[in-house]
C-alpha cells in the first residue's frame, strides 16, 4: 500500500498524543504517588504483532521492553485473544516482565471486528507482598523473596472482572487500598487508551490503519538506521563494574562488545560476570531497556522511541550473567542498578566509535533510606536525596552537580530541604557543591556535594553504597573520572563510623555526613577555556592547585583575571606530559 | 472605516501591550467603543514603540498627544521589558545571602529538567555566580523556631565582597525564611543600611512559600531584572507626565489584574507574563457578554500559541511559571503555550517523514512570504498557497506577501521531496499544524479534568480565526467564537482588568478542630496587607473585594488542591470542599483520609470602572461578499469559488455561510464548507457548525 505522507505524519502523531492522554489519565487516578509524583510508569501502544508503535510517555528505563510482555500476552492467549478482555503480567521470565513491582495492563484494541493492536500501561506497584514493605528487599537472594510473580494472566474475560484473581492479588500486597486504585487507573487509562486507537483504526479502516502502524516503524527503522550508519563501522569494547554484590565486596562487571557494520549496531555481552546472590541481576526485558536508553540518550533525542527504532540493534545476552540472569534469581534493583553499569559500559563503547558525542559517566549514588518512628509513633521512611551525585559532561555542557539516576536521565529529582524538615524528623545542616571532586576535563563533571543530615530519632538504615570509595563517574576523551564518594555516620557522642556499602544498621540519632560523588569530564582539561577555569576557582569548584596542575591555567595576583601568557607556557608544559599525565584522582579536601 | 476609527468623546482608556514584534494600542471612548492601533515594536527602546502607537491614534483622532493625554482615565501597560531582560542576559550584577550551608540550592536546581531525553542541553546560565552567593551563620527551624541566631557580621563581611565586585541589586533567601522572616529581615536591614545599592529582594516578603530552591529562584530573577525594569518604567512614567498623562500608569502583572507602577517596582518578577496575561480580561469580558462561563481560548500569532482555559466564568491562576527554562513562583494565569503559529516551520526529516513545528521563522527572517529573507516554508505561506491570504500588504502594512516565494518554499522543501501537488502539500502542512492545536486544547482541558466538547473554542491572535472552525470541528466543540478585533486580544483584555494583588502565607497544620484559630489569624494578617496595598492603590477598604482560598493536600501527598472558601468555613466544610474537588481532579477520594492545609491565600481586587458596554442591534441579513477567488476547501480537497467578505462591512447580524473567508483588519477568518458565520449583538463572529447527516 503506498502510504501519504501527511497521514503517516497526522497517524504518528495522533498515537503519541494517545500515549499521552494515557498518561494523564493515569496521574490524575492513581492512588499512590510513586505515579503522580515520581511518574514511575509508562504508556505504550503495541501492534497486532507485538511491536510497540509508540511510547511517547514514560521513563527511560522502560524504553522498548513492552514488546517482551506483549509477545508474551500473544504466545498465551494469541488464539483466544478477544475484545473487552485484559491482560496482567509482572514475571521476567514466564511473562516478559522487567522487574516484579512494574505490572503490565494490556487491553486488546479492536475495529471493525479485527484486533489491530494493544494499549499497555506498566507501572510500579507500592507493595506486591515479599520480604519486605515497599517492594525493594535488599536481603533477597531468590525472586520468592520479592513478591508475588504473575504470569500473563486474563484478568477481565469478555468484559467481566474476574473477582477470585482480583482478591488474589490484593491477598498478596501489605497496602491493598493503593494496589487496588492503581490497577483501577491502570485500566482506565487503557481504556481511553483503546477507545481512541479503535476511533482512529476505523476512520482509517482496520487495515489501512495497520499499513500506518507499519509506517510508522518503518519510519523510526529508517531515522535509527541513518544514525547508527553515521558511525564508523568497527568492533568497540568496553565494560563498567560494581565492586560489590550487595552482601560483599568483590568486583561485578558487564562487559560489552559493540559491533557496527554499515546500519546495524549488535551488542553482545558475552565476558560479563556471573548473576549474584544479590538483587542486582537483571531480566532480559531490563537489560533491553538499559542499552536502548543507551542509544537513544547517546544519539539524538528527538528520535522516535517507538520498536522500530531498535530493529537494527541485535542483543546478546548470555544466560546466567547478570544481565540475564537465571529464572529464579532476585532482580528488583536491576532498573537502577545493574541498569547503570549497562548503560555506562554501551556508553563508552559508543564513544570509542564517535568520540564527539561521548558521554562521561555519571557517579553512582550513595544513599540508601532511613526508617524510624515520629514522636506521634508513626513509621517513616525518608530516602537521602538531597545527596544525589553529579552527572558526566558531554560535549557542550558541564556535568549537572547533582542529577538524579541515570536510568531516569535525571527525572527522578531532588526535594527541597525544607520540604523534608517538614515532613520527617531530620534537621539538614549542608547541601553545597564539593571542592575538587568534578571529573576535570574541557567540559568538566557535575561536583557532587557534600550532605550533611541529622536524623533525629532512632532509625533503621538501609545502605546502598554504589558509588562509595571508587570513581564510578568515568571521564571520556582525556577527560578525569570524577571523584568517589564517601559517607560517615557521626554520633552523637562524637564518635565517627565509615557508613557500610550494604546491609541493614540500627542506630540512635546520628548525623550522615556525606560527600556524593563528582561525574566524569569530557576532552583535555588543558582545552577548558581559561575563563572557564578561574570561574570554577572563584565558585569553590575547584583549588588552586588543580587550577594550575590540572588545567594549567595561572590567574593574576587578584585572582580576579587570567594570565594569558603565563598560562600559555604552563600548559605547553604539562601539555608535553602527554595524554592524561595531568589527571589524577580527584579527592575531596572536605 | 472613518478615520477616527469610531471613537467619539473622552475621557479615553487606553491599554498598550508592548510585544516583541508588535506594540498594540488599544483606546476606549466613554462610550465604550474601542479601536486598536498596531505599530511595530522597538526591541532597543519598548517605550518609544508605546508613544508611536498613541501618536498614531492621536493622529487619527485628530488630537494633540497633550490633549489626548491629559483626558485619558486609565492608562495600562503590558510589557515584555522583564521577559526580555532574562531572556537576553541584560539584567543586573546580583549578589545572593544565603543560610551557610545552602548556598547551592540557586545552581543546583533539584536536578529539574523539562526533557529528561535531552540530557545534552545545559541548564540556562545561573542568574548569580556561586562567588557571589555567600553564606549567613544562623538557623531557623522548620517549625520557625530560632535554632541559631543570625550573624549579622557575615552580612557585612558580604556586603563588602559585593561591593568589591560591583553587585547592584542584593537577594536573600535563607531557609525556613516562610516560617519566620527575622533573619532575612535583619541581614536585609544591613544591606540597606550600608548604602550598597538601591534595589535588595526579600524572599519572604515577595514569595514567601516553602520551598528553597523555587524561592531563591524567584528571588534571584526578581532581583536581576531589577535595576533595568526599574529603569524603564521610571522613564516611561517620566515621558507620558511630561507628555501630558495625569492619570497614574497601571501595570499588567502576570495573574492578569493591574498594580501601579510604585507598587510593582520592588517585585518585577510579577511582570513575566505581562502582556499574554491580559488575555484573562479579554476572556472575562466575551465569557460576560455572552453568559458563558465555559470557553477555551486559543491565541495564536506568528511563533506560538497561548491557550487557556476558563471553567464556570474562572480561569486557573497557578504559581508556578518557567521563563527561559528559570522556574519562578508568582501568580500568573494558567497559560498553555505550544510552537504553531504562522511563522511555524514545515518540512521533511530525514527519513522522509513531515512535520510542521515547533521550530518558528520568528518575526526576522519571518516567513518566506514575507520576503525577508526566509526559505523555509511555513503555515503562513502554506495559507498563501492555498489561498487564504491574499498577496499584498499584511499585518497593518507591515510586511507585503509575496505568492510565488511562497509557493517556492513549499515546493522546494515539501512538495517536490515528496512527490505532492503544490496545494496538498500546503494543506498538509495546515492539517498537521491543526493537528497540533487540537492536541494543545485537548491536553490544558484533560489533564485539567474538563472534557473539551463541553466548551466553546474562542480562536482569536492574528491567525487563530484561519484555524478556530477547523479546530473546534475536530474537537468536538459547540461553536467557535471570533472576536472582531483577534489580532489585539491581550491589548483589548487590558480594557477589563481590575486591580488585583495576590498574597500567600504558609500554614502546614493538620485539618481539624483546633484549625480554626491559625486558620483565621492567617487570613487575618493577610487581608490586612492586601487591604494596605489596595489603600496604596487608592482603594477604601470598603471598596475592596477579597478572595480566600486554601491550599490542602492528603497527608503524605506533596502537592496541592486548591479551593475558594468563606474564610469562616468549618472543617468539614473545608473537608467537603476539598474532596469534591480532588474528586473533579483525580477521580476519586480517600474517606476519612487525614487532610493538611498548606497555604493560605487571599486576593485582593478593586474594582476598576468597567468600559460601557455595547450591545447591538441584530439583523439577519446574508452578507454580499466582496470578491469571489478561488480558496482551498479541506473537506472537498480542492478549490472552490469563495466568497471573500470584507469584514468592516459586516454589521451585528450579518451571516456567511461556507465556504468562505471574512478579512479583518488584524485577522482573516476561514469558515469551511458546512460552517456559517454570523456577527453577533457584540459584533464578533460566531460560527457554528451544520447539523451531519
Amino acid at each position: 500500500m503506498e502510504l501519504d505522507p501527511v497521514i503517516l505524519a497526522l497517524t504518528q502523531n495522533r498515537l503519541d498524543h494517545i500515549s499521552h492522554q494515557m498518561g494523564w489519565v493515569m496521574v490524575r487516578t492513581a492512588r499512590s504517588p510513586i505515579f503522580s509524583q515520581a511518574h514511575d510508569f509508562s504508556c505504550f501502544i503495541a501492534g497486532p504483532t507485538g511491536e510497540v508503535v509508540s511510547q511517547a510517555d514514560g521513563i527511560p528505563i522502560h524504553t522498548g521492553s513492552g514488546g517482551f510482555g506483549v509477545r508474551a500476552i500473544l504466545r498465551d492467549f494469541g488464539d483466544v485473544i478477544a475484545e473487552d478482555d485484559v491482560y496482567l503480567l509482572n514475571d521476567p521470565w514466564a511473562a516478559g516482565g522487567n522487574h516484579l513491582p512494574d505490572w503490565v495492563i494490556a487491553r486488546p484494541i479492536f475495529a471493525g471486528g479485527e484486533f489491530v493492536g494493544l494499549t499497555c500501561n506498566r507501572a510500579h506497584q507500592s507493595d506486591i507482598g515479599g520480604g519486605a514493605a515497599g517492594a525493594y528487599n535488599p536481603s533477597a537472594t531468590e525472586v520468592f523473596h520479592e513478591g508475588i510473580r504473575l504470569p500473563v494472566l486474563r484478568l477481565v474475560e469478555a468484559g467481566t472482572m474476574r473477582d477470585d484473581l482480583w482478591k488474589l492479588l490484593m491477598l498478596n500486597t501489605r497496602t491493598p487500598h493503593l494496589l487496588d486504585g492503581d490497577l483501577r487507573a491502570m485500566l482506565g487509562s487503557t481504556r481511553i487508551g483503546m477507545e481512541r486507537v479503535a476511533a482512529l483504526a476505523c476512520e482509517l479502516g482496520p487495515e489501512t490503519a495497520l499499513a500506518y502502524f507499519a509506517g510508522v516503524l518503518d519510519h523510526a527503522d529508517r531515522c535509527f538506521r541513518a544514525e547508527i550508519a553515521k558511525m564508523p563501522d568497527g568492533v568497540y569494547e568496553a565494560e563498567d563494574r560494581s565492586d560489590n554484590d550487595c552482601f560483599e565486596l568483590r568486583d561485578v562487571t558487564v562487559r560489552v562488545r559493540a559491533t557496527i557494520a554499515g546500519d546495524t549496531l549488535a551488542i553482545d555481552f558475552s565476558g560479563t560476570d556471573a548473576q549474584i546472590r544479590g538483587f542486582k541481576n537483571s531480566s532480559l526485558g531490563n537489560t533491553h531497556s538499559a542499552v536502548y536508553t543507551a542509544l537513544a540518550s547517546f544519539l539524538d533525542p528527538s528520535l522516535p522511541h517507538n520498536e522500530g527504532a531498535f530493529r537494527c540493534v541485535d542483543i546478546h545476552a548470555p544466560e546466567g550473567t547478570i544481565v540475564n540472569a537465571e529464572e529464579g534469581a532476585p532482580t528488583t534493583m536491576c532498573t537502577v542498578f545493574c541498569a547503570h553499569e549497562i548503560i555506562h559500559a554501551v556508553w563508552k563503547a559508543l564513544a570509542k566509535a564517535d568520540p564527539a558525542r561521548g558521554c562521561a559517566g555519571w557517579a553512582k549514588n550513595v544513599f540508601g533510606i532511613s526508617v524510624g518512628r515520629e514522636a506521634s509513633g508513626d513509621r517513616y521512611v525518608f530516602y537521602h536525596g538531597a545527596a544525589a551525585a553529579g552527572a558526566g559532561a558531554v560535549d557542550g555542557r558541564d556535568g549537572f552537580n547533582q542529577i538524579g539516576h541515570v536510568c531516569t536521565l535525571g527525572g527522578l529529582t531532588m526535594p527541597n530541604v525544607e520540604v523534608y524538615e517538614q515532613l520527617y524528623p531530620v534537621l539538614f545542616h549542608r547541601q553545597e557543591f564539593r571542592l575538587d571532586a568534578a571529573g576535570p576535563g574541557r567540559w568538566r563533571g557535575g561536583s557532587g556535594a557534600d550532605y550533611e543530615v541529622e536524623i533525629l530519632t532512632d532509625a533503621t538504615h538501609s545502605f546502598r553504597g554504589e558509588g562509595l570509595e571508587y570513581e564510578t563517574g568515568y571521564g571520556v576523551n582525556g577527560g578525569g573520572a570524577g571523584a568517589a564518594g564517601h559517607m560517615h555516620l557521626r554520633f552523637a557522642d562524637g564518635n565517627t563510623q565509615r557508613a557500610p556499602k550494604f546491609g541493614l544498621e540500627s542506630t540512635g540519632p546520628v548525623r550522615f555526613v556525606t560527600q556524593s560523588p563528582g561525574g566524569g569530564g569530557w576532552g583535555d582539561p588543558l582545552e577548558r577555556p581559561p575563563a572557564s577555569v578561574l570561574r570554577d576557582l572563584r565558585d569553590g569548584i575547584i583549588s588552586e592547585e588543580t587550577m594550575r596542575e590540572v588545567y594549567g591555567v595561572v590567574a593574576d595576583e587578584a585572582g580576579r583575571a587570567v594570565d594569558a601568557s603565563a598560562t600559555a607556557a604552563l600548559r605547553a608544559r604539562l601539555g608535553g606530559n602527554g595524554p592524561g599525565a595531568n589527571l589524577r584522582p580527584m579527592t575531596s579536601s572536605s | 472605516m472613518d478615520a477616527t476609527h469610531g471613537l467619539t468623546a473622552p475621557p479615553w482608556r487606553v491599554g498598550v501591550d508592548v510585544g516583541g514584534t508588535f506594540t498594540d494600542l488599544v483606546v476606549a471612548d466613554a462610550g465604550g467603543r474601542t479601536a486598536v492601533f498596531k505599530v511595530p515594536s522597538v526591541p532597543d527602546d519598548p517605550g518609544a514603540g508605546a508613544i508611536a502607537a498613541l501618536e498614531k491614534a492621536c493622529a487619527a483622532l485628530g488630537l494633540s498627544l497633550a490633549a489626548f493625554l491629559g483626558d485619558c482615565a486609565f492608562f495600562l501597560h503590558g510589557s515584555t521589558v522583564a521577559t526580555n531582560t532574562l531572556l537576553e542576559g541584560k539584567g543586573g550584577r546580583v549578589g545572593l545571602l544565603t543560610t551557610a550551608g545552602f548556598r547551592d540550592s540557586l545552581e543546583a536546581r533539584r536536578g529539574l529538567r523539562k526533557d529528561p531525553w535531552d540530557h545534552r542541553t545545559p541548564y540556562p546560565p545561573v542568574l548569580v555566580p556561586r562567588y557571589l552567593r555567600l553564606a549567613v551563620r544562623g538557623r531557623i527551624g522548620a517549625e520557625g523556631e530560632e535554632i541559631e541566631p543570625v550573624e549579622l557580621d557575615d552580612v557585612r563581611a558580604a556586603i563588602e565582597t559585593f561591593r568589591a565586585e560591583g553587585v547592584d541589586s542584593v537577594a536573600i533567601c535563607l531557609i525556613n525564611s516562610f516560617a519566620n522572616p527575622a533573619h532575612e529581615h535583619a541581614a536585609a536591614e544591613i544591606v540597606r543600611q550600608s548604602g550598597l545599592c538601591r534595589w535588595v529582594s526579600v524572599s519572604a516578603d515577595i514569595v514567601p512559600i516553602m520551598g528553597e530552591y523555587e524561592r531563591a529562584s524567584t528571588i534571584a530573577v526578581n532581583a536581576y531584572v531589577m535595576p533595568r525594569v526599574a529603569d524603564y518604567l521610571a522613564a516611561l512614567a517620566d515621558r507620558l507626565a511630561e507628555l501630558g498623562l495625569k492619570t497614574r500608569l497601571l501595570m499588567l502583572q502576570s495573574n492578569g489584574g493591574a498594580a501601579s507602577l510604585d507598587q510593582l517596582i520592588e517585585q518585577p518578577v510579577n511582570l513575566l507574563l505581562s502582556g499574554p496575561s491580559a488575555g484573562v480580561g479579554a476572556i472575562q469580558h466575551l465569557a460576560n457578554g455572552l453568559g458563558e462561563g465555559n470557553l477555551v481560548s486559543m491565541e495564536i500569532g506568528g511563533t506560538s500559541c497561548d491557550v487557556m482555559l476558563m471553567h464556570e466564568g474562572r480561569v486557573a491562576i497557578t504559581d508556578s511559571l518557567s521563563v527561559a527554562d528559570y522556574d519562578l513562583v508568582t501568580p500568573s494565569v494558567d497559560i498553555h503555550t505550544v510552537g504553531a503559529g504562522g511563522g511555524t516551520i514545515a518540512g521533511i526529516d530525514t527519513a522522509g517523514m513531515m512535520y510542521a513545528g515547533p521550530q518558528g521563522a520568528g518575526a526576522r527572517p519571518g516567513p518566506a512570504a514575507y520576503g525577508l529573507g526566509g526559505t523555509r516554508p511555513t503555515v503562513t505561506d502554506a495559507h498563501m498557497v492555498l489561498g487564504r491570504l491574499r498577496p499584498g500588504p499584511y499585518a497593518g502594512g507591515s510586511v507585503t506577501l509575496d505568492l510565488e516565494a511562497a509557493e517556492r518554499a513549499i515546493a522546494n522543501e515539501v512538495a517536490e521531496p515528496l512527490g505532492l501537488p503544490l496545494a496538498e502539500a500546503a494543506a498538509g502542512i495546515i492539517r498537521i499544524v491543526e493537528q497540533n492545536l487540537l492536541h494543545a486544547v485537548e491536553r490544558i482541558s484533560i489533564q485539567r479534568g474538563y472534557n473539551p466538547g463541553r466548551f466553546m473554542l474562542v480562536a482569536c491572535g492574528g491567525a487563530g480565526p484561519m484555524h478556530g472552525a477547523s479546530v473546534g470541528r475536530a474537537l468536538g466543540a459547540r461553536a467557535v467564537y471570533v472576536p472582531r478585533q483577534s489580532g489585539a486580544f491581550c491589548a483589548i483584555g487590558m480594557q477589563h482588568a481590575d486591580v488585583r494583588r495576590d498574597f500567600v502565607h504558609v500554614v502546614m497544620r493538620e485539618l481539624g478542630d483546633g484549625v480554626g484559630e491559625a486558620l483565621a489569624e492567617g487570613y487575618a494578617a493577610l487581608e490586612a496587607q492586601a487591604a494596605d496595598a489596595l489603600r496604596r492603590e487608592g482603594f477604601e477598604p470598603g471598596e475592596v473585594r477579597f478572595g480566600h482560598e486554601l491550599d490542602l493536600h492528603y497527608e503524605g501527598q506533596q502537592w496541592d488542591v486548591r479551593v475558594a472558601l468563606a474564610p469562616d468555613a468549618a472543617p468539614d466544610e473545608i473537608r467537603a470542599a476539598f474532596e469534591a474537588e480532588y474528586d473533579r481532579q483525580y477521580g476519586h477520594t480517600n474517606p476519612g483520609g487525614r487532610i493538611n492545609v498548606s497555604n493560605l491565600r487571599v486576593v485582593g481586587i478593586g474594582k476598576l470602572p468597567p468600559l460601557a458596554e455595547i450591545v447591538f442591534e441584530t439583523v439577519e441579513r446574508r452578507a454580499e461578499p466582496a470578491s469571489v477567488r478561488p480558496v482551498y476547501d479541506q473537506a472537498t480537497g480542492g478549490f472552490l469559488e469563495t466568497a471573500i467578505c470584507d469584514g468592516a462591512a459586516m454589521r451585528p447580524g450579518d451571516f456567511v455561510d461556507g465556504p468562505a473567508v471574512i478579512e479583518e483588519e488584524t485577522t482573516t477568518v476561514v469558515i469551511g464548507s458546512g460552517e456559517r458565520a454570523r456577527v453577533d449583538r457584540l459584533d464578533n463572529y460566531l460560527i457554528t457548525f451544520r447539523e451531519e447527516g
